[in-house]
């Protein structure tokens, strides 16, 4: 079409630049002539298939005839408007459905002239009232309209029971079961379940059919057919956020439509990492979200959100707000897993097929979920394990190996979902000697710095351990005053220098709050260490974040902490407060 | 009592005026509110005191003078009758749309859809979107027709048989005279000239409808012995009815599986046996049962009832014994329905 022609399509309101397709009218009042020659169930799918274009169609008209002068000047411009709206009003499914049948509505009466000054306008109006009128109290059925009048029920009450009736009468027909498994040819209830999925389209906005909605979501997939159909799908994952959906018709959705599974792996992603919440509102946020109870349920949504996590995090790596997401995220999905366990037959593998087998258990399994003086030799196992793992691949000679970085990456990134036992290893740091620092620094290191190319993990690891050295040797000299050359060169270690890597901020920040919490420093001293040092720019913050991630590790799954801790890290809170104010 | 018959009477009077009256055009959404209450109020003197007589003949005398004077007024005036109360605010609606002068602000109100307004609840509740649901409703239900079809028996007319039921059941419970409850019943039967399929569907619907208290039984019980009684619908049921709802019935009601049995062997008296077709035929029902019709209809009462089985063959070999026991074809209906029956065993 050349641009000459598309204006020539196009409408314009002569006091703005509201624009009318002439088009989509042609378009649409051609397929409304179609619909209203044949009642079949066809025709109705037909209709519903174009219902959303439609909608967009009578909304691009309503905003045209609101802006018009008058109506007259409307029907000059569009002479077919009034068929086009009349055919509509007699369609069920556009009249069913909750925005049609209320653009619709509103398109008749935007058309009604408060003050016709003309017979176009006179005339225009009381066609819009005869249409109204016939619209809302016409029955086609004369023995029903006898019956009410008989029986004395009002029509709005009787066409409500009806329909009440037909909800309930067509969820019964889908509960019986799929028996198509016998022959292929059969016919099943599966054929009608597809049928009404298709035409309850228009319906998701009604209140009565809602139940019906519900059924159709809950249908096991079981059958060799198609069990719902694409429209319904699409209609729902774009309406859910309106519908009073339970728990399990969202996760339904979800099953059957893997966009709306995406968007809302996506929108639950944008929602946290742009409020950024604190580590317990996001546990509640990421459980609500209802994700990681649908992915226990179902395998293939767990690893479809997993791949929309990887993807994410490689493009931002560093954010820890969205490996915070991801930890969250796998600890709320193990917690459901094992709400399930006895009745899932999936096992662990099929959930983590990219993981390496050896870590997954060791990994998956909680600090808590073993006695506490376990957790150094497993985090040194951890780590020693881990170390293999990227030695090997790294050390293959050829260190662009796609299959070596896809490797590491899938280690390192199980290891994000299980961000717990980094945690514990910067908690064991500060008890340690200097024969357990080295791999238990490894494992810090590793989670920053994945790689050793882009992330310079051997470098960092030194600097890590000269933090280490310093801190352990602040912690370890329990006379005042604090030994200030040693917090100098500590300082020094978080500030960005010249030609080298970026600093490893995260990873000693980190153990700085660790050793304000844990060591045997009166805790006037470890918050001076955590004052002086948060004393750089933009550290405080991320201090804060890691303080109340360790809180809410500690208070959970019965790592009961002692009072000292508790008020330690209540106390270092409140002066990060005073900090930041 | 005077009280609520002067309101019934203004309450008449205001319907006439939305029907007729050009003073609607001042109407704005208090009054429509207001006129609304008082629909309201005369359903529920309805259904306060439509089963007390003597309060109902003094409300209908009330009606009859207060429509006369209207007549008088008003030439198109169309009469509103005592059972027209418990509609009345369908009434009121149906006679405001009619009516031209009716503001288009008030017309707004009622076409209003939910989506169009915030969802806060507003002051005119009551006739905020009236017409909107009802559309709602009523395309809602043609869009699944065409899926339904799974039921026997029908949305619409599982619907009617409910709410038959509920009527009679409210007549017997309240009322010691059965002739009132059978005045109503035939009063339903016109409702459905013409249609005499749907009405059966009503009338198994009605029959078939969960029997939760004694006086839901009761109520059966009623239709049924008056369904016995109207030999032409009993017949059309049994001809027009698919057999999973005649065995359904069959099951349920044990007078029912009689009359059905009889109905059987009275098409089956009327047939003759034609010599040049060489089968049996009948012409006395409309439409025509076939012989091979009336084996299966046997059969699907012997399903629903294994235990006629045996009882219904003796009747037809003492039957056929008396048209003189011969074993040949085309001579005695019976035998020839009986081994039929017993072939299809």
């Amino acid at each position: 079409m050349t641009d000459l022609e598309s204006v020539s399509n196009l409408q314009q309101t002569a006091e703005s630049n509201v624009l009318v397709n002439v088009q989509e009218m042609q378009f649409l009042l051609d397929k409304a002539v179609a619909w209203g020659q044949a009642d079949s169930p066809d025709t109705l799918k037909d209709t519903c298939l174009h219902l959303n274009r439609l909608e967009n169609f009578l909304q691009q008209l309503l905003t045209y005839i609101n802006s018009m002068k008058s109506t007259a000047e409307t029907m000059k411009k569009l002479p077919f408007l009034g068929q086009f709206l009349g055919r509509l009003c007699w369609n069920p499914c556009v009249t069913a459905g909750g925005t049609s049948r209320g653009l619709l509505l509103q398109c008749l009466l935007g058309l009604y002239s408060e003050h016709p000054s003309n017979a176009v306008e006179r005339k225009a109006n009381q066609w819009i009232r005869k249409v109204l009128c016939q619209l809302a109290t016409d029955e086609d059925d004369a023995a029903a309209q006898a019956f009410m009048r008989r029986m004395g029920v009002p029509a709005k009450e009787y066409h409500l029971r009806v329909l009440q009736k037909m909800v309930a009468q067509l969820q019964e027909n889908i509960g019986q079961s799929c028996c198509s498994q016998s022959s292929i040819d059969q016919r099943c209830s599966c054929d009608s379940t597809l049928a009404t999925s298709d035409l309850v389209v228009p319906l998701v906005t009604c209140p009565e059919t809602f139940p019906l909605i519900c059924s159709l979501l809950q249908q096991p997939v079981a059958c060799v057919r198609e069990t719902l159909s694409e429209n319904f799908l699409d209609t729902l994952s774009f309406a859910h956020s309106r519908l009073p959906l339970e728990e399990q018709g969202r996760i339904s959705v979800w099953y059957h439509s893997l966009p709306s599974l995406e968007e809302a792996v996506l929108g639950l992603l944008d929602s946290v990492t742009e409020t950024r919440p604190s580590l317990l509102k996001l546990e509640q946020e990421v459980t609500k979200s209802l994700l990681p109870k649908a992915c226990a349920q179902h395998c293939s949504m767990f690893l479809v959100a997993n791949d929309i996590f990887r993807s994410v995090i490689k493009q931002a790596e560093g954010n820890q707000s969205v490996k915070s997401v991801i930890h969250t995220f796998t600890r709320c999905f193990w917690r459901e897993l094992s709400l399930l366990k006895p009745q899932t037959s999936a096992s662990l593998k099929a959930f983590f097929p990219q993981s390496p087998p050896s870590l997954l258990i060791p990994l998956l399994t909680m600090p808590s979920e073993m006695p506490r003086e376990a957790w150094k030799n497993h985090s040194k196992w951890l780590s020693s394990s881990l170390q293999k793992l990227t030695e090997e691949e790294e050390g293959d000679g050829d260190s662009t190996s796609t299959r070596g970085h896809h490797s590491v990456f899938e280690a390192w990134f199980l290891l994000v979902q299980c961000e717990h036992w980094v945690q514990v290893a910067a908690q064991l740091l500060v008890t340690s000697g200097p024969e357990d620092c080295r791999p238990l620094l490894w494992l810090l290191t590793f989670y920053h710095h994945p790689t050793n190319r882009w992330h310079h993990r051997a470098s960092q690891l030194e600097k890590a351990k000269a933090a280490w050295d310093h801190l352990h040797a602040i912690s370890s000299d329990l006379n005042d005053p604090l030994p200030v050359d040693r917090l100098q060169s500590l300082i020094a270690l978080l500030s960005p220098q010249p030609q080298m890597p970026p600093p490893a901020s995260s990873l000693i920040l980190s153990l700085v709050v660790e050793f304000a919490v844990f060591c045997q420093l009166p805790l006037r001293a470890a918050t001076d260490i955590l004052k002086t040092v948060v004393a750089q720019p933009g550290l405080s913050e991320e201090a804060a974040c890691v303080l109340s991630s360790l809180q809410l590790r500690l208070n959970e799954g019965g790592c009961s902490s002692s009072d000292r801790v508790q008020l330690r890290i209540n106390h270092l809170q409140n002066t990060l407060t005073d900090v930041k104010a | 009592m005077e009280a609520v018959l002067k309101n019934l009477a203004n309450t008449v009077e205001l319907l006439a005026v939305a029907a007729h009256s050009c003073a609607v055009n001042q109407w704005d959404k208090q009054t429509v509110s207001r006129a609304f209450h008082w629909a309201k109020y005369c359903e529920h003197i309805y259904s306060r005191f439509h089963t007390n007589s003597t309060i109902r003949r003094v409300m209908e005398k009330q009606l009859q003078l207060t429509n006369q004077s209207l007549r008088d007024a008003i030439p198109a005036y169309s009469e509103v009758s005592f059972t027209d109360l418990p509609r009345c605010q369908h009434l009121l609606l149906v006679r405001l749309l009619k009516n031209p002068e009716l503001p288009s602000s008030v017309m707004r109100i009622f076409f209003e859809t939910k989506s169009a307004v915030n969802d806060a609840p507003c002051e005119y509740e009551d006739i905020r979107g009236l017409c909107s649901h009802m559309i709602e409703h009523r395309s809602a239900c043609k869009v699944l027709s065409p899926v339904s079809g799974a039921s026997a028996v029908g949305a619409d007319a599982e619907v009617q048989g409910e709410m038959l039921m509920e009527r009679l059941g409210a007549l017997l419970s309240q009322n010691t005279n059965p002739h009132l409850a059978e005045h109503f019943l035939c009063s339903v039967l016109p409702l459905f000239e013409g249609t005499a399929q749907h009405l059966c569907l009503v009338i198994t619907a009605a029959l078939l409808t969960p029997k939760d208290s004694a006086t839901q039984t009761a109520s059966q019980d009623f239709l049924l012995d008056w369904l016995l009684k109207k030999d032409n619908v009993l017949q059309y049921m049994c001809s027009l009815l698919p057999s999973t709802l005649l065995k359904d019935l069959a099951k349920e009601h044990l007078k029912f599986r009689e009359a059905y049995c009889g109905v059987l062997k009275q098409w089956a008296s009327d047939m003759k046996y034609s010599v040049n077709d060489g089968e049996w035929g009948q012409t006395s029902t409309d439409p025509p049962v076939s012989f091979q019709n009336i084996t299966k209809h046997f059969q699907t009462l012997f399903e629903a009832c294994p235990s006629m089985r045996a009882s219904t063959e003796d009747e037809l070999r003492a039957l056929r014994i008396s048209n003189g026991d011969f074993d040949v074809r085309g001579l005695s209906v019976w035998g020839d329905l009986l081994s039929a029956i017993k072939g299809q065993k």
